[in-house]
């Protein structure tokens, strides 16, 4: 029970964590811009403006991949929880939560694409600012997500 | 009974074609152009009525941050007349067909100072009463990266072929258990006949799982 009670929490944190990477427009902070993904946060006259994403022009394709990944990640995660709640009442004795591996899966691949591509195309020559709070939760919601798929691929269901 | 009905339907015939009913003109909300580019404006309406010969369409402009808008466009009796004084002199040109209903303006060489809204209104004797429409122009320096095409279709696609997948699996699994039912006698068949046996043994699970050793 605490088992089943533990790996609910830990997806469900893994959830948070990576709707938190994808909405929250901080993959990328300087002392006078918070930027990325979607929109772009510029401090000028003592407070936040929000604008639009617009200088890179030569890797857009690589932004928009981005874009994509992390938000297929969120759903696939959600898509997971679903999956093993249902597989909870309706797998056979001594089976894996295979489905809910594959998607997890999906989800840990898609976050590791998104993180890795944006460390890769982005911001490589850049260093006047960090990466932010988005950034490094998309990276500790893959490892989490690792965990979660391995969990799955191993757990059977008791056999009583 | 009979007469009354008849006597008020006359009126009403009467009275309906006396009244103009109201017409709509569509443009955009938006449009994003990028600076020393041509930006099209298209305006159109919808009228219960055909389009007349003495349809009109005129833009005025009002700048951002201003109160005042100036007329910049006119078309009337078939001749358009184009703004030759105002902030869009030799700018402006009339690329709409007043045939079709449509009363488009190209802005040639934006400017940041072009930034502003821009409204239409159209009128199609005697179809006059009807609400101008607005469209904002937006000047940028470069053209601002939002979810874009790429976005929608890489998440559109695998979601697709997940959808796919799945469909896939239980349509296998549903002919295959069809084609058991329909062979008589067969190593394979009897396999997957103990499958749904088992199933239906099978009762509502305890919510605990713990990994086999």
């Amino acid at each position: 029970m605490l088992m089943l009670a533990g790996i609910v929490v830990v997806h469900i944190a893994t959830i948070i964590m990576l709707l938190v990477a994808t909405m929250d427009s901080a993959w990328w902070v300087t002392e006078t811009e918070s930027t990325d993904l979607w929109y772009r946060w510029k401090f000028s006259d003592s407070a936040w403006h929000y604008t639009n994403v617009d200088n890179y022009q030569d890797a857009v394709e690589y932004f928009q991949t981005v874009q994509a990944t992390s938000v297929l990640a969120c759903i696939f995660a959600i898509l997971a929880l679903c999956v093993f709640v249902a597989q909870l009442f309706t797998l056979p004795k001594g089976h894996r939560f295979a489905f809910t591996g594959f998607l997890q899966l999906i989800a840990c691949l898609c976050i590791m694409t998104a993180a890795s591509i944006y460390t890769n195309t982005l911001h490589t020559n850049d260093s006047n600012g960090w990466y932010g709070h988005s950034y490094i939760l998309a990276w500790v919601s893959f490892v989490l997500s690792l965990i979660l798929t391995i969990t799955y691929l191993v757990l059977r269901k008791k056999n009583e | 009974m009979l007469t009354f009905l008849a006597l008020a339907s006359v009126l009403l015939l009467g009275i309906v074609p006396e009244r103009s009913q109201a017409i709509v003109i569509y443009t955009g909300w938006e449009r994003h152009g990028l600076v020393g580019s041509d930006i099209r404006l298209s305006c159109s309406f919808f009228s219960w009525r055909w389009t007349s010969e003495d349809v009109t369409f005129s833009w005025t402009y009002r700048p951002d941050g201003s109160r005042d808008s100036i007329s910049i466009f006119h078309y009337t009796g078939g001749v358009p007349y184009v703004d030759n004084k105002g902030p869009f002199r030799d700018r402006l040109e009339f690329v709409g067909n007043p045939g079709r209903r449509d009363g488009s303006i190209l802005i040639k060489n934006l400017d940041f100072s072009d930034n502003g809204t821009f409204t239409c209104d159209a009128k199609n004797p005697p179809d006059i009463v009807g609400r101008p429409s607005s469209v904002r122009v937006l000047v940028f320096e470069t053209v601002p990266i939002q979810a874009g095409v790429i976005t929608g279709a890489i998440i559109g696609v695998v979601l697709g072929l997940l959808v796919l997948i799945v469909v896939i699996y239980y349509l296998m699994r549903f002919l295959v258990a069809r084609r058991v039912f329909s062979l008589s006698v067969s190593k394979h068949g009897k396999k997957k006949k103990e499958g749904p046996q088992q199933r239906q043994l099978w009762t509502p699970p305890p919510l605990t799982c713990y990994p086999l050793p």
